[in-house]
């Protein structure tokens, strides 16, 4: 652990007695098992040289509020209040004091048992580590088990995230982060005028903000060449108002003469270059069986008038050329912002900083277009996609089961819901599954699937196999028996008798489900006993399962008399495994 | 699977395939057997183009004694290159049975806009200045001079696909246009001239319309094609209009402006030369004098666009003597000009045929019809003569010769048409001088006459009797098919009436009623909170699309749509129009659902498809009637009542109807599919409009579903989409069961 001690981040920092106080600015400074404030003033009063040790808890504001603030509150009830300068050195802060107290909190009490531990302790690195924190995090449930086994000693750190190396490994590196979408909504100017005066209010959020700087790549360039050496911030959004308005009233000419006059103005005025650009890279990726452009090229017949009857009339405005670059038309606008949109959220910045949206959007963008131009793997993949798209799926026999990658959102409740089958026909604990409300019960839904292989397998897969009504009927039968058992674990948050209890009662149990859960996975890991480790863990393990035990009774006598028959079906089988482990623990050869 | 069709063996790339497409399959067989043309109507999602392929493919390959060239004509690039793609797909699927016996070489042509892969000439903006950036490289004289002065550029691709010779040839198989430019990419050659070269050998070309209908294309690529082909025109119900507009030409104040100019440049020219290279201009004169326009083997490099007369009517003799001199001609040239612009500042509109037009040149310019008819070929001369290589600059007079060279060629059929200023805008001089044809059956003739089998088909023909007509043949074999349905795959409505029971129509006293406008958006909004992934709406122009659509926006009823999905819209740019198809695919691919708003007879309804997830339901908003005022269209339906007794009612309510149900069946490509479809206007409930739709389309409209009110066409594609839904699971549940008993 020595490599990880030397671990230190130091961060500009304002320490403050509370929320509203202004602070004394210094330089926090974090090690893996105390911190530090220094102040820049060296006469002033304020310095701290905390353990983590003696640290509680941490809390935080969100991103994008006003304030980066950290607050370390302490066991006795004292707290530190740091403001950052910005989010990210905040969050760089938050997340190594969260590794330093959940590590300090363990170092304290595993530490000694350790040395018992004949498996080596892995070498973590830092990014290991970080990721396990993370999780822990991330998942509450699976927070309160670490606290309860690996900081209450009855695992070891390793061992308890032995069984979670898939979590880990997929948590991390697979799934993206899910981002929030962008919003569908245009930002329709919609000046708000008031009556009387001649003023009219224009409504910017960042959101906004970062909307336009997606949407029309001028502004967003004009922004980073304006704002801040020309025109301050409030002078460049004023001016790209007043230039919306203009388009607002769709007096094309009027904008042209203010353009002229004033030659930022014309910058938001004028048909957006970037854009053009851009569509012309673009169309270059364009799947060839919807380019439209290349018909263009085809065709060598002149003649605007006559498109196959259809009149055409727009080119005919009175306008001279002078003024074509102020016409904008609210299709392309319409078709820009359902592009923006279908993009989604491509950077990771905080709204609030309006430069840093636009430096972000711009580098992006740059990136993007760069990467296009010799993208070998998207001319094949298109290719496919072309072969596929002509073929007619009617006719042929399918190629691979039309299935879709499964997108399991919870990986953990999906996980429960699987462990539940397998717990079920294990133990065979579970006799009170059958007595579910369901209308087709598990017999007859496996009867009618039976029925249904062997009609297949006589006819051969033609269209209407089945009728639907037994599909519907085996798929109800089916589909009922899995949520059957998610419901009789309780985990069904809709329909379950669970929600009949009170809280506490219903997270008690809960909470004591999942313990057993991984009490008992651990425990059969460790089967066959050979060595002396695996006896000591066993017997540990035996030892906590015999503590729920109890807990278990004093829940099933503690509720109404009227619920008592479901929680006890609940609770029985809780119970049964804990004998069960228990006899399996005494009778070990 | 293959089988026998009589003495043919047809190899069809699927396992199973449809009653219809055999039963068309046979037809077509026939036709190709009596050397005859025939008309085929099937409906779209029934696999048209794979049965045609495989059927024509097959026959030609048990004929290996009499091979017969395939030309596929399609509508647009990307039709053609969707066929190419089915077309590989059966090609490795005979090469598999037949081994290579079934080699076949297979190509799609371009213009070089999409063809060139010299970077340098392929970034022009349009297609006439690629073509004139490559005349510029490529031209014979620009390469003589070249050969003596290495400064001057020229195209590698070019030199190094002339340098191989006869040694540049395509091997056998299935070349698309991306397919080809890869191609000469690797080899170093120009795939524009290679895939020029190789047209003439091919066993299958696919190529666009008018490379066999516009005479001053079909001139130079198309001229050397053998009797023995079957030309097959795929979705042909908008051919007559595209045989009228080979023929047709416009002239604005621009053009003569333009054309001046180039007269001006011409002169120029003609001094530089008198005083430099006397001997050419003579040289000229002379072989004029032997009658011979053009030199006969000209480099394909210097062909210009051909003659726009019809082959058959183009005069095989001397130019006459007024016009031989170059200076001559150009005072010809000048003085039509003159004359035209003074026709063009009449104030009312004119409209005379073209043999009062030829008089009047007569008096009035001095110009006759002799000369009139060889104003083209006496232009392309001079130009070749001038060594121009910047074409792209010299359009305008090009239309001025042919307008000329087709006023002189033609006495019935045409009419010369003049506005002073549009219809609509009464206040804006824009006078227009309109040469245009009438009768379809001109530019297609020679296409009949040629080929021994031309094959006319698409999904809506009907009434198929009127095809005939219209382009004048008589085909051996003409029949509509239906679609042999195991379940409904499309649901037809008619919605007369909005949410508050009053008419919606498009009709003229009707259209811009806020009324009508905000139940047609409410319409959509009930639509797209009920129908998942893709829905495509289309309406009758332009103009109307973007009234309402804005007037959408403004009431707020476009905001609430888009709480529901992406909104995407057709502009006249093909380039954004482009990305936002590409757009509205992403989107309902990714699950989030679009709606794509379109204009019918516009592009997109031409030729995009909107199948599976990309199209659950299309609107078509309103009947898609032509610009009834249009002075084109009146003189052309006066023609049609004159000459085919043809009632204008009834031909406007044909073309109407056709193009609607053209929009609306591009939402179903196979029976696997599903679709629905709502036209929404008072007047399809009515029975003399209903019936103008396509068989396949009636027949599935229930009575119940004539006169519909948005909430009730909400109820039922709420109930349709759930049954969709449910067969759906079903199938899913079948594969599932089917997996689990082999696994078991």
């Amino acid at each position: 652990m020595a490599d990880k001690q030397q671990q230190v981040v130091v961060k500009r920092a304002r320490h403050k007695s509370s929320v509203k106080d202004p602070g004394t600015p210094g330089v926090l400074k974090l090690t893996k098992d105390r911190f530090t404030f220094m102040p820049n003033d060296p006469s002033s009063p304020v310095k701290h040289n905390v353990e983590f040790r003696t640290i509680k808890g941490h809390k935080f504001t969100k991103d994008g509020t006003k304030q980066a603030l950290l607050n370390l509150t302490q066991d006795q009830g004292g707290n530190y209040i740091f403001e950052f300068e910005n989010f990210p050195d905040r969050n760089v802060c938050k997340d190594f004091v969260a590794s330093a107290i959940a590590l300090s909190g363990e170092a304290g009490r595993t530490v000694p048992e350790k040395s018992a531990v004949p498996i080596q302790d892995e070498q973590l690195s830092a990014a290991e580590m970080e990721r396990r924190i993370k999780l822990l995090q991330e998942d509450s449930d699976l927070q309160k088990l670490h606290k309860q086994f690996v900081i209450g000693g009855i695992l070891s750190e390793a061992e308890f995230w032995a069984t979670r190396k898939k979590l880990l490994e997929q948590n991390y590196s697979r799934r993206p982060k899910q981002r929030v979408a962008l919003k569908n909504d245009m930002w329709s100017t919609k000046p708000l005028a008031d009556g009387q005066s001649n003023r009219v209010t224009f409504n910017l959020t960042p959101e906004i903000i970062l909307q336009i700087f997606a949407e029309k790549p001028a502004v967003r360039q004009a922004y980073l060449n304006f704002v801040p050496n020309k025109m301050t911030e409030k002078e460049f959004w004023t001016k790209y108002s007043r230039a919306e308005y203009l388009h607002s009233t769709k007096n094309v000419i009027a904008a042209a003469a203010e353009a002229a006059e004033d030659e930022e103005l014309a910058v938001f005025l004028k048909q957006d270059d970037m854009l053009v650009n851009e569509a012309r890279k673009k169309i270059r990726q364009v799947d060839p069986t919807l380019d439209m452009e290349a018909d263009e090229g085809d065709d060598y017949m002149h003649l605007p008038i006559q498109d196959h009857g259809l009149p055409r009339n727009d080119n005919k405005d009175v306008l001279d050329s002078q003024y074509e670059p102020y016409r904008r038309s609210f299709s392309q606008h319409l078709n820009q912002h359902a592009a923006v949109v279908l993009q989604g959220r491509v950077i990771d910045v905080e709204l609030g900083d309006t430069r840093s949206v636009a430096e972000a959007l711009a580098r992006t963008k740059h990136a993007e277009l760069a990467k296009d131009a010799s993208d070998v793997y998207l001319d094949k993949e298109r290719l496919e996609r072309i072969s596929r798209m002509t073929e007619i799926e009617d006719l042929q026999a399918p190629r691979d089961p039309a299935v879709a990658p499964l997108s399991i959102k919870d990986p953990r409740d999906y996980f429960d819901s699987q462990q539940a089958n397998a717990f079920s026909t294990l133990g065979d604990t579970v006799s009170g599954a059958k007595q579910l409300k369901c209308s087709v019960s598990t017999r007859e839904a496996y009867c009618s699937l039976k029925e249904c292989i062997s009609e297949i397998k006589f006819q051969g897969l033609t269209e209407p196999t089945i009728n639907s009504e037994v599909a519907f009927k085996v798929l109800n039968g089916l589909a009922q028996n899995i949520s059957s058992n998610k419901y009789h674990l309780g985990r069904n948050p809709n329909e379950s008798v669970l929600d009949s209890l009170p809280k506490i009662t219903r997270e008690e149990l809960l909470l004591h489900w999942s313990s057993i859960q991984e009490l008992l996975k651990h425990f059969w890991s460790s089967y066959p006993i050979t060595t002396k480790y695996l006896l000591t863990k066993a017997t540990k393990l035996k030892d906590a399962m015999s503590q729920i035990y109890p807990k278990l009774q004093e829940i099933k006598e503690s509720v109404q008399s009227d619920l008592r028959h479901q929680v006890s079906l609940l609770v029985q089988p809780m119970l049964q495994s804990c004998v069960f482990m228990d006899q399996a623990f005494c009778c070990r050869p | 699977m293959k089988f026998q069709i009589e003495d043919v063996t047809v190899y069809f790339p699927y396992d199973n395939i449809y009653p219809e497409q055999y039963a068309y399959m046979v037809e077509l067989k026939r036709a190709l057997d009596a050397k005859g043309h025939c008309l085929l109507e099937m409906p779209t999602g029934t696999g048209k183009t794979i049965a045609l392929l495989s059927l024509i493919t097959s026959y030609a390959l048990s004929k290996p004694s009499n091979p017969i060239k395939f030309i596929y004509c399609t509508r647009t690039v990307h039709e053609m290159e969707k066929t190419l793609s089915e077309l590989k797909l059966l090609h490795n699927y005979q090469l598999q049975h037949l081994g290579p016996a079934a080699k076949i070489l297979a190509l799609g042509l371009s213009s070089r806009k999409n063809l060139c892969i010299n970077p340098t000439v392929v970034s022009a903006e349009n297609r006439d200045s690629v073509d004139a950036a490559c005349r510029k490289l490529t031209a014979s004289w620009v390469r003589e001079l070249a050969a003596e002065n290495p400064r001057i550029p020229t195209c590698s691709f070019f030199e190094n696909y002339e340098k191989s010779a006869s040694e540049a040839i395509l091997p056998p198989g299935v070349y698309t246009l991306q397919d080809l430019r890869a191609y000469g990419k690797l080899k170093g050659w120009c795939p524009y001239f290679l895939a020029r070269h190789m047209v003439q050998l091919a066993n299958v070309v696919v190529y666009s319309y008018q490379y066999l209908l516009d005479p001053k294309v079909a001139g130079i690529i198309s001229k050397e094609m053998q009797r023995e082909s079957v030309v097959v025109f795929d979705e042909a119900h908008n051919i007559d209009n595209v045989c009228i507009e080979a023929l047709s030409v416009s002239v604005r104040m621009q053009t003569l402006e333009g054309a001046t100019r180039n007269i001006n440049r011409m002169s120029q020219e003609i001094d530089r030369f008198k005083a430099t290279d006397a001997g050419r201009l003579r040289a000229e004169y002379n072989r004029l004098v032997e009658g011979l326009a053009l030199r006969g083997d000209l480099p394909a490099s210097d062909a210009w666009l051909a003659n726009p007369a019809l082959p058959n009517d183009i005069l095989k003799e001397a130019v006459p003597g007024n016009i031989r001199r170059a200076e001559h001609f150009l005072s010809v040239l000048r003085r039509l000009v003159q004359y035209i612009r003074g026709r063009l500042q009449t104030e009312n509109v004119e409209k005379e045929g073209p043999v009062a037009f030829v008089a009047s040149v007569n008096t009035q310019a001095g110009i006759d019809q002799k000369m009139l008819r060889f104003c083209y070929d006496r232009l392309h001369s001079l130009m070749l003569t001038l060594e121009i290589s910047d074409t792209d600059e010299f359009l305008h007079i090009q239309t001025i010769c042919d307008f000329a060279t087709l006023v002189g060629t033609y006495t019935r059929g045409f009419s010369i048409i003049i506005e002073p200023f549009d219809e609509r805008m009464p206040h804006i001089p824009d006078p227009v001088l309109q040469l245009c044809c009438h009768d379809a059956s001109l530019a297609i003739k020679p296409v009949f006459e040629r080929f021994q089998s031309v094959v006319i088909t698409s999904g809506t023909l009907s009434p198929i009797d009127l095809y005939p007509r219209l382009l004048n043949f008589n085909p051996v074999v003409s029949r509509s098919f239906t679609m042999s349905l195991t379940r409904d795959c499309i649901c037809p409505m008619v919605l007369t009436r909005g949410s508050d029971q009053l008419p919606v129509s498009t009709k003229y006293d009707l259209r811009s009623d806020p009324g009508v406008e905000k139940n047609y958006g409410k319409l959509l909004l009930e639509m797209v909170s009920v129908v998942p992934d893709g829905i495509v709406c289309f309406f009758v122009s332009y103009s109307y699309m973007d009234g309402i659509v804005n007037s959408w926006h403004e009431t707020g009823l476009l905001k609430e749509i888009m709480q529901h999905k992406l909104v995407f819209i057709e502009t006249q740019d093909v380039v954004e129009t482009t990305l936002a198809l590409d757009n509205y695919r992403k989107a309902c691919d990714c699950g989030r659902g679009a709606v794509f708003f379109s204009v019918a007879r516009g592009k997109v309804a031409e030729g995009i498809d909107f199948d599976r997830h990309y199209g659950r339901l299309v609107i078509m908003f309103g009947v898609p009637f032509q610009y009834t005022l249009s002075r084109i269209l009146l003189a052309r339906l006066e023609y049609l009542r004159d000459t085919f007794q043809i009632k204008e009612g009834d031909f406007l309510t044909f073309d109407a109807l056709r193009q609607a149900a053209q929009c609306v069946g591009r939402v179903i490509r196979s029976k696997a599919d599903y679709g629905m479809m709502i036209f929404a206007d008072k007047r399809y409930s009515r029975h003399d409009k209903r019936s103008k739709l396509p068989g396949w389309i009636l027949s599935h409209l229930r009575d119940a579903h004539l006169n519909l009110s948005t909430d009730m066409a909400a109820h039922i594609a709420r109930e349709g989409i759930k049954e969709e839904g449910s067969q759906m699971i079903i199938k899913v549940a079948v594969l599932d069961l089917s997996i689990a008993c082999d696994s078991t």
